[in-house]
């Protein structure tokens, strides 16, 4: 054996693997339950986000019950705009559902003009199309990448129709191309929607020159149209009910996190006093034979933090894997989306180190500020 | 060496006083061997505890080399008995997870490096040269208290403490474990106590303790 420092904070962990390993072990239990569990919820908002990220492209607008009111108001938005607009399209939309881990989620195919079509893929980031784009007033459609997987659907295959759960259309709409964006997209013609949607959902879609100037024009035109009867759709709102949708069961997720951080800390506390006590007499023979009780106090300070972090880095690193693994097998299959390097689910993995570090911090301490090395040495405990 | 003036320890129990040491006053010279010889719970090894600085006097105090061991701070105190002192204990502890060579070495693990000769000549010479990557649970009772002797002895300590370090010993081994003791001191002085007369062949001088005094010397 290679000759170690018996005060070294590692020897003794090395040397007692049984020991190391079940306390390191909890805590990268813990450590990545806390993680993977964050991440997981948190992916629902995440998820929420990304299904209606391509309303960040772009400003809707649709009066309230008047659509003969849609030109006025659009002429209006476009001449008193605070930035320069690049485009204002008229469309017809109709519902559609796309899946999330939390069961469907309402989308919409918005129908467009073949060149309104065209600039709106674009828009949306689309750099190439697999297949063609619909013909006027056929029942055909272009979706994008991510739709397709989440779908699991094909060129060729029926996008809506009159089976089809939740994407009901009178006529089976196929799809005849697939737009390589990472944003979720589901278009058609407009005069198919105009002649088979009722009743009709009319908005306007406008999109400013400069990308970085839409949330500008999204919020001016909140403002604008407050109060009277039309409604604007912007990816701020989404941002908000991302947001809030999820306050309460936060608040949830803060007890249980709490109350797991709680058992854990006792369990390794006591893990570690356990093994503490079985070494009473090693720290009693060292202090008898000249170790400065602070030398001892610090060597099993660091041997606890020693095993706190690599706890906690294993840990992440678990954590790490599993969420990889859910991912590949779980999440990517249908699209949805997982942060792998979720700050939150990082932050929340915090508190256990600290806490477990703080608990064994002051038994350490309470034990060594009581311990007589003679009483050790007589066999008075123990 | 080591002067006590007027050693006392005392414990209360339920209230009553009890002396583990009573008025003791000794000198312990350089190099010299001095058995402590007493009955069970006459005290010696509170008198050790507390002549090593383990322990803190009711009233009196020890001088080492002319200076107050217990004036000094426990931080100080411990570096002292590590630096000058050695210890054996009635019963062989060693550290479970280390082996033979690295409990020898363990009473100064910063100086590892140079001691490690020393460690291994004193195991060769306590005969456990072929056990030195041991871990003590491999180890005979005999074979851990040499094991104990040689940490006691590899930083070739001033004074050496060894408390009944014969009684988990059979008499031969005993014997054994005092000539070894002895032999390798050094000019290291050695106190030792002991409640068998046999063991202190080698002692310079005997001191007798009664209930916590002391009562005769013999020269
Ligand atoms: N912590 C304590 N509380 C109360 N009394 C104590 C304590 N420690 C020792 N004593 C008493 O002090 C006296 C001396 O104890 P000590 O351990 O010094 O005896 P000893 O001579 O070493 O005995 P032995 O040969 O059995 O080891 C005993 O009567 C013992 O009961
Ligand atoms: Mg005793």
């Amino acid at each position: 054996m290679r000759l170690l420092n018996p005060i070294a904070p590692t020897t003794f962990l090395v040397r007692n693997l049984g020991k190391t390993i079940p306390l390191v072990s909890v805590i990268i239990l813990a450590v990545m339950l806390v993680q993977s569990i964050i991440a997981l919820i948190n992916s629902i908002p995440f998820s929420i986000r990304t299904i209606y990220r391509y309303t960040d492209a772009m400003l809707g607008v649709s009066p309230r019950g008047d659509t003969s009111q849609t030109p006025f108001l659009v002429k209006d938005l476009v001449e008193n705009s605070p930035v320069p607009i690049d485009r204002a399209m008229f469309c017809r939309a109709s519902a559609t559902q796309v899946k999330s881990i939390v069961g469907k989620w309402p989308f919409v195919t918005i129908g467009l003009k073949p060149d309104d079509l065209q600039y709106y893929l674009k828009r949306q980031g689309s750099t190439k199309l697999e297949g063609r784009l619909p013909k006027v007033g056929a029942p055909e459609a272009v979706i994008s990448r991510p739709v397709a997987t989440n779908l699991q659907l094909k060129l060729g295959d029926v996008l809506m129709g009159p089976e089809v759960d939740g994407m009901y259309s009178p006529m089976e709409v196929k799809i005849v191309g697939i737009a390589e964006t990472d944003r979720w997209v589901m278009v058609n013609d407009i005069d198919y929607q105009k002649a088979n949607h009722f009743p009709p959902i009319d908005l306007a879609i406008i999109c400013a020159k400069n990308r970085a100037d839409q949330d500008k024009l999204d919020a001016w035109a909140q403002e604008r149209v407050k109060g009277k009867r039309a409604q604007v759709f912007a990816y701020r709102e989404v941002e908000k009910d991302a947001q809030t949708m999820f306050e309460i069961l936060y608040q949830i997720l803060n007890a249980v996190i709490a109350i797991l951080t709680i058992v854990i800390t006792l369990m390794v506390g006591m893990l570690m006093n356990i093994y503490q006590s079985q070494r009473l007499v090693e720290f009693g023979l060292l202090q008898a034979i000249g170790h400065t009780k602070r030398t001892l106090v610090k060597r099993v300070l660091s041997e606890a933090c020693l095993v706190i972090i690599i706890g906690w880095i294993l840990g992440l690193g678990a954590a790490q894997g599993l969420l990889r693994v859910l991912k590949r097998i779980l999440m990517e299959p249908r699209a949805f989306a997982l942060d792998l390097n979720d700050p939150l689910s990082f932050a929340y993995t915090v508190p256990i180190p600290i806490c477990i570090l703080v608990v064994s911090f002051a038994t350490i301490m309470i034990r060594f500020k009581k311990f007589d090395p003679v009483a050790v040495v007589e066999r008075r405990i123990v | 060496m080591i002067e006590a003036a007027g050693l006392s320890l005392v414990y209360s129990d339920h209230g009553r006083e009890v002396y583990a040491c009573k008025d003791v006053s000794l000198r312990i010279e350089t190099s010299e061997f001095l058995g402590i010889l007493g009955p069970s719970g006459s005290g010696k090894s509170s008198l050790l505890y507390l002549l090593s600085g383990l322990k803190d006097p009711s009233h009196g105090k020890v001088l080492y080399n002319g200076a107050p061991i217990h004036d000094l701070s426990d931080e100080e105190r411990s570096q002292l008995r590590r630096r000058e002192f050695g210890f054996v204990f009635q019963q062989p502890y060693l550290l479970g997870y280390m082996t033979a060579l690295e409990n020898v070495l363990s009473v100064a693990p910063d100086k590892a490096d140079q001691l490690k000769d020393r460690a291994i000549d004193l195991l060769d010479a306590l005969g456990l040269a072929e056990k030195a990557d041991r871990l003590p649970h491999t180890l005979s009772g005999g074979e851990r208290q040499r094991v104990c002797i040689a940490r006691a002895l590899v930083t070739d300590p001033k004074v050496i403490f060894a408390d009944e370090p014969t009684a988990a010993l059979d008499h031969k081994n005993g014997v054994n474990v005092m000539e070894i003791l002895n032999r390798h001191r050094g000019n290291g002085a050695l106190v030792m106590v002991t409640h068998d007369p046999s063991m202190l062949e080698h002692a310079n001088r005997i001191v007798r303790i009664q209930d916590g005094e002391l009562v005769v010397e013999t020269g």
